[in-house]
C-alpha cells in the first residue's frame, strides 16, 4: 500500500449551518432591499432603528458598493495617481483580501512597461477608471 | 506535496437530501437549493414542522441563508431561477410551490393530483413546468397562477424529471423508461429514447445542447435537440446521478456505492474517486462557474467539493509553500466574513488554515 503523502486542502472555516431557531432569510442579508440604500427616506419610520444601527448600515451599503466596484474594475485600465506627481496605468486583476495591494499587468511606468505588478494601496493616492 | 480534497459538508438536512440545484451567476454570486425527505423528524423549535425542508445556500460557500418552511411531505424536487430571485419545490403533499427566494415568503401553491417530483423555471422565470406520478407535464403562468396549466399527456409512468431546453421552446422529460422530447407550441410529443434499465437522472447543458442520462452504470450523453446518442460511459456502481462540467472537460457522478466519480468527458478516463459520504449519492451538480460541485446523500449531508484540489476558492484556501507559487495569483474577490456571528474566530490575514476535524459528521 503506497499512498503517496498527501495533505489535506486546508479550508478558513467549515459552512455555516441553520440557526436553529429561525428560518433565515436574515432581513439585513446580502440581498435584501433591491433598492440601493437611501437612508433618508424614512417615510415609516422603524422607531427602534437606533442612529448606530442606521450608521452600521450605512457602513454596510458603502463596503458593498466599493467591493462592487472593485470587481467592476477587473480587466479594465485604471490609472492611479501616487506620490510626488507620478501617474502610472495598468490594467486591473485583482486585490488582497485587506485591499492592501493591487495586482495588475502590463504597468506602464515612467521607465517601462512591467508585465505584472503588485502596487501597493499606501503608495496610491487615488485610481480611476471608465467601466 | 499533493493535495487531497477536503469536502466540505453542509449540515440542516436530518433527512436524505434527494434533489439539488444550482441558480445561475447573479451579482451576489451564485446559489444552491437543495431538497430533502422529511416526514416523522421533530424540530421542537420549529413548531409544526415535521417535513421535507428545502434550504437556500450560498453557492461558493454552503453557508445556509434560510429554510423555505411550508410543505407537508418530503420534498422531491427543488429549483432555483437563473437570477436566484425564486425558488419552487415538489412535494409528496401533492403540490409544487413557487417561494421567493430572497425573503424566504410562500408566493404560490400549485395543487395536483398525486406526488409531484419535478420543477424547472423558465429562462424568464415566467413559466413552471412540473411533473409528478400523475404522469401528466404541466406548464403554469406564474404571471396568472389562478388560469388552469396546460397539460401534456403521454407518459405511461410516473415523471421522475422534465426539463425545459432549446430556449424553453422544448421539454424534456424522464419517466421510469423513456426519455421524451415534446414541442412546448405545440405540446406535441417530437421524438422518444427508450431504455430497458430505470432512468435515475437527467441533466441539460444549454451550452452545446446536451442532455446527461443516468441509467443503471451508465452515464449517456445525447443531444437535446435530436436526443441522439453521443458517447456513454460506465461507472463501476449502480449511478443515480451525473453533471457535466461547463467547459465540458469533466463530469462528475455518484450512486449507491457511496462514490463520487470524476472523469475527463473526452476521454472517458476516471480521473478521481472520492469516499465521504455515508450513504448512496442521490445527486451531483456541477457549479455554474465549474468550480465545485455539490453532492447530496441518503446520509443527510451536502457535500462540496473542488474542481480543481488546491486552489483558492470559497472557503478552500491554498497553501503556498515557502516560495511563492503563484497560485494565489487570482484572488476572489468576495465579500469580507463579518466577525460578527462567527462561531469559529476569523482571525487577521495572518490566522492559521483550519485542518477540517474530523469527519464527526453532525447531522
Amino acid at each position: 500500500m503506497q499512498t503517496p503523502v498527501t495533505i489535506p486542502v486546508p479550508v478558513l472555516r467549515l459552512p455555516r449551518g441553520p440557526d436553529g431557531f429561525s428560518r433565515g432569510f436574515a432581513p439585513d442579508g446580502r440581498r435584501a432591499p433591491v433598492r440601493p440604500e437611501v437612508p433618508e427616506i424614512q417615510e415609516c419610520p422603524i422607531a427602534q432603528e437606533s442612529p448606530e444601527f442606521q450608521e452600521q448600515r450605512a457602513r454596510a451599503a458603502l463596503r458593498e458598493r466599493y467591493l462592487r466596484s472593485l470587481l467592476a474594475m477587473v480587466g479594465h485600465q485604471v490609472s492611479f495617481t501616487l506620490h510626488e506627481g507620478v501617474r502610472v496605468a495598468a490594467h486591473f486583476g485583482a486585490t488582497d483580501l485587506d485591499v492592501a495591494n493591487f495586482y495588475v499587468s502590463q504597468l506602464q511606468t515612467p521607465i517601462g512597461v512591467q508585465a505584472e505588478a503588485l502596487l501597493r494601496c499606501s503608495d496610491i493616492i487615488s485610481y480611476t477608471f471608465k467601466p | 506535496m499533493a493535495m487531497r480534497q477536503t469536502p466540505l459538508t453542509c449540515s440542516g438536512h436530518t433527512r436524505p437530501v434527494v434533489d439539488l440545484a444550482f441558480s445561475g451567476i447573479t451579482p451576489y454570486g451564485y446559489f444552491l437549493i437543495s431538497a430533502c425527505k422529511g416526514a416523522g423528524q421533530h424540530l421542537p423549535r420549529l413548531s409544526g414542522q415535521h417535513y421535507g425542508k428545502p434550504m437556500l445556500r450560498q453557492g461558493d460557500t454552503g453557508d445556509w441563508i434560510g429554510t423555505f418552511l411550508g410543505h407537508k411531505g418530503a420534498v422531491w424536487g427543488a429549483t432555483l431561477n437563473k437570477d436566484a430571485t425564486k425558488a419552487a419545490t415538489a412535494a409528496a403533499d401533492f403540490t409544487a410551490k413557487v417561494w421567493d427566494a430572497v425573503s424566504g415568503d410562500e408566493l404560490m401553491t400549485l395543487a395536483h393530483k398525486h406526488i409531484v417530483k419535478t420543477v424547472d423555471f423558465t429562462q424568464d422565470s415566467n413559466y413552471l413546468l412540473t411533473g409528478g406520478q400523475d404522469k401528466l407535464l404541466r406548464i403554469y403562468d406564474l404571471n396568472k397562477p389562478e388560469a388552469e396549466p396546460k397539460e401534456i399527456s403521454g407518459h405511461t409512468s410516473g415523471i421522475k424529471k422534465a426539463l425545459w431546453c432549446s430556449e424553453d421552446k422544448q421539454i424534456l422529460s424522464a419517466d421510469d423508461k423513456t426519455v421524451r422530447l415534446w414541442d412546448h407550441a405545440t405540446m406535441t410529443e417530437v421524438k422518444s429514447l427508450n431504455f430497458n434499465m430505470s432512468v435515475s437522472s437527467m441533466e441539460y447543458i444549454p451550452e452545446g445542447e446536451i442532455l446527461v442520462i443516468t441509467y443503471g452504470r451508465s452515464i449517456a450523453f445525447h443531444s437535446a435537440v435530436s436526443l441522439d446518442p453521443i458517447k456513454s460511459f460506465e461507472a463501476p456502481a449502480t449511478i443515480n446521478s451525473a453533471s457535466l462540467h461547463p467547459e465540458k472537460e469533466f463530469l462528475v457522478a455518484g450512486g449507491e456505492d457511496f462514490k463520487l466519480y470524476k472523469y475527463d468527458y473526452n476521454s472517458g478516463e476516471e480521473l478521481e474517486s472520492y469516499k465521504g459520504h455515508f450513504g448512496p449519492i442521490h445527486c451531483v451538480r456541477f457549479s455554474p462557474d465549474g468550480e465545485l460541485y455539490a453532492s447530496g446523500s441518503e446520509d443527510g449531508t451536502l457535500r462540496l467539493w473542488q474542481t480543481v484540489v488546491g486552489k483558492t476558492y470559497g472557503l478552500w484556501k491554498c497553501v503556498l509553500p515557502e516560495e511563492d507559487s503563484g497560485e494565489l495569483a487570482k484572488p476572489k474577490i468576495g465579500f469580507p466574513e463579518t466577525a460578527e456571528e462567527e462561531i469559529e474566530e476569523i482571525a487577521s490575514e495572518n490566522s492559521d488554515c483550519i485542518y477540517p476535524s474530523a469527519p464527526d459528521v453532525k447531522a
